[in-house]
């Protein structure tokens, strides 16, 4: 479970984040929906840990994240915004790399690597030197070392960003297979369509500020619009104030 | 979390930084490359002077009108190694083209004047600008006035003086600006090569596990694991600094062959780096290694891109040269607080070792607390460096 409140940041003079607040509860999956620019990487990356909100409280699973940010990182699972690989290393190995920087012993490691190529159905490719892998297969192989520790929170930023319809597909039977098992999945997106299709709860942001939130009938309600595609667009011109 | 799981995950990046950077064909040809250069120059130095000292055995002396003084030619011709041949027609033309060193010239009415006891003309030319020939030039003068000493000595004995009386001073001339000297400098770059290839050897894992890692995108994810900055920070660090020990210890173990393979007896050096030698150059390699890495680690994190941090090394790896180049040209000798100095005190102490000397133990202690300590500082910077947003995203 992750809850945020009142997060601001700032770079400069441009508010990046400005007061945003909400909850992503277990076994559910909760979208961050928003154009680019909103504000959604830079809240997800005072989630994990690697930006220091200047003002504002995170809490994963009861863990105070701004004080303790290594211990809640423990219990998170992320696929950055532009992960990146390392082309030297197959795909087996930075599993490995990863799960034991988590703690865990090797052993461990190849049982979980096991059931991780067998999950994201890349055993063709688990020994393989990441140079050269297509969009999809850098995903998977970014995702099995992020949930190498079966963490109980998995944050993805724009998780299906450039991949095609299979990748997609995989990555979304992920998602629900993660919520299945009462994790907390938090994922970001500015595709409108992903977000109505795989969320349970929605939270919009705008301009660095949530503009509203709740399910897809939630909203649609909220604003009086019959198809959540001009919902969202009415919600972004009201956080870019518009009218 | 504890002290003991943040050392396991030093030990866990700096492994894997290390398997990563072998797997990299040309991180490794530059190793091979820092390490193979040092020797194979001093080898190739080395050759070149031993053929210069056999070419100064055999004096070639060619001599025009050799028929005007044959005793003189014959006495020339049976001196230790001088081999007279018959001079070129165009004389001052083959010097001046460098075809031949010097060239002594016999005129015609040398007989005469030598028959009547008088000053007999001899002309010994020779380009004066060339220093390569200056001492071939100076043997062939010193043999001259030695034979133009027994003469004298012969006509003075047949005239009932003693030739001592016309020696009013006895003048020894000693050379010390041998090829043995030569040679000796020639192994004063080992020091300076030993800490090059340490340093070239560090560079790769310095600048990719931190710029590299940066521009690849794959910095972010890996600050999102559990482990303190000051971790994953240290652990690049000391694979950096291995890599450079590697090469530390490649260059020295090559060194160490050179007696077998270059003719160093022959040319009166010794060159004995025995197992305690090399024991003595690795321990002081090792604070250098370590002092370089963290040199290197901070400046790369410091540089916005991987590109300029690699121009940056390109600078820095002046520094392990400066000592080498400045002890090449000007005695450095060894005063107290040169240990103090992190690229010069192992430069000083590399070079007694090479000598033939046993490093002095607090002089090994100043160099490596002081080489340490900059190291630890520079580690915190870049530790602090690592938590800024401003390096973690390159803004």
């Amino acid at each position: 479970m992750i809850r945020v409140d009142d997060l601001r940041k700032r770079f400069g003079q441009v508010t990046a984040v400005d007061g945003v607040g909400f909850l992503a509860a277990d076994g559910a999956i909760t979208g961050l929906l928003g154009p680019n620019g909103a504000g959604k990487t830079t809240t997800l990356r005072m989630l994990y840990g690697v930006m220091r909100p200047d003002e504002g409280r995170i809490h994963v699973d009861e863990l105070d994240a701004v004080q303790h940010p290594q211990p809640a990182q423990a219990r998170l699972g992320v696929l950055p915004d532009g992960f990146g690989l390392y082309p030297r290393l197959t795909a087996r190995e930075h599993i490995e790399y990863f799960g034991a920087l988590h703690g865990l012993r090797s052993a461990a490691i190849a049982r979980r690597a096991e059931e991780l190529f067998e999950l994201l159905d890349m055993r063709a490719i688990a020994d393989r030197r990441t140079a050269g892998f297509s969009h999809g297969e850098r995903t998977k192989v970014a995702l099995a070392r992020a949930l190498v520790h079966s963490p109980q929170n998995v944050l993805l930023d724009e998780p299906t960003n450039g991949l095609d319809v299979m990748s997609t597909r995989a990555v979304r039977s992920i998602v629900r297979r993660l919520r299945d098992e009462g994790r907390c999945v938090l994922f970001s997106s500015h595709v409108m369509q992903e977000v109505s299709a795989l969320c349970d709860a929605i939270v919009v942001i705008a301009a660095g500020r949530v503009v509203a939130q709740g399910s897809p009938d939630d909203l649609r309600r909220q604003t009086g619009r019959d198809s959540l595609e001009d919902a969202f667009v009415r919600l972004t011109d009201l956080g870019r104030g518009g009218r | 979390m504890t002290v003991g799981r943040a050392l396991a995950q030093l030990v866990i990046v700096c492994r894997k930084e290390l398997r990563d950077s072998f797997r990299d064909r040309r991180a490794l040809g530059s190793i091979v490359f820092s390490v193979l250069i040092g020797p194979i120059l001093i080898a190739f130095m080395m050759n070149r002077l031993v053929d210069q000292q056999r070419d100064a055995d055999t004096l070639r002396v060619p001599v025009v009108g050799a028929a005007n003084a044959p005793a003189l030619v014959e006495w020339l011709a049976h001196q230790d190694g001088v081999d007279v041949v018959d001079g070129p027609a165009d004389v001052e033309q083959a010097v001046r083209e460098q075809r031949e060193a010097l060239v002594l010239i016999v005129p015609d009415d040398f007989a005469r004047h030598f028959r009547d006891s008088e000053p007999a003309p001899l002309q010994l030319v020779s380009d004066g600008s060339r220093n390569d020939v200056r001492p071939v030039v100076q043997r062939v003068r010193a043999l001259l006035q030695q034979y133009s000493g027994e003469i004298a000595s012969l006509r003075l004995i047949v005239r009932g003086v003693s030739p001592a009386a016309v020696q009013p001073l006895a003048l020894q001339e000693i050379e010390v600006s041998t090829a043995q000297q030569r040679a000796a400098q020639i192994l004063g770059f080992i020091p300076m090569f030993i800490m090059v290839a340490g340093f070239v050897a560090g560079m790769q894992i310095a600048t990719d596990s931190t710029a590299g890692e940066r521009e690849r995108g794959s910095l972010e994810p890996l600050l999102v694991n559990p482990a303190p900055r000051g971790a994953i920070v240290a652990g690049k660090w000391l694979a950096a600094s291995l890599a450079a020990f590697l090469g530390v210890v490649l260059t020295t173990l090559l060194c160490a062959q050179m007696p077998r393979v270059l003719p160093l007896e022959d040319m009166g050096i010794r060159l004995d780096l025995d197992a305690p030698s090399i024991g003595n150059i690795l321990l002081i390699g090792l604070p250098f290694c370590l002092f370089s890495a963290s040199l290197q680690t901070t400046v790369a994190t410091l540089a916005r891109s991987f590109k300029e941090a690699q121009s940056y090394m390109g600078v820095l790896i002046l520094l392990p040269m400066v000592p080498g180049i400045m002890g090449a040209l000007y005695p450095l000798g060894s005063a107290a607080w040169m240990y103090a100095v992190p690229m010069l005190g192992p430069y000083v102490l590399l070079t007694g070792v090479i000598g033939g000397g046993v490093p002095d133990i607090g002089a090994l202690l100043a160099m490596a607390g002081t080489s340490l300590t900059a190291a630890a500082v520079l580690v915190h910077v870049t530790t602090r460096l690592f938590r800024s947003e401003h390096v973690i995203f390159g803004r």
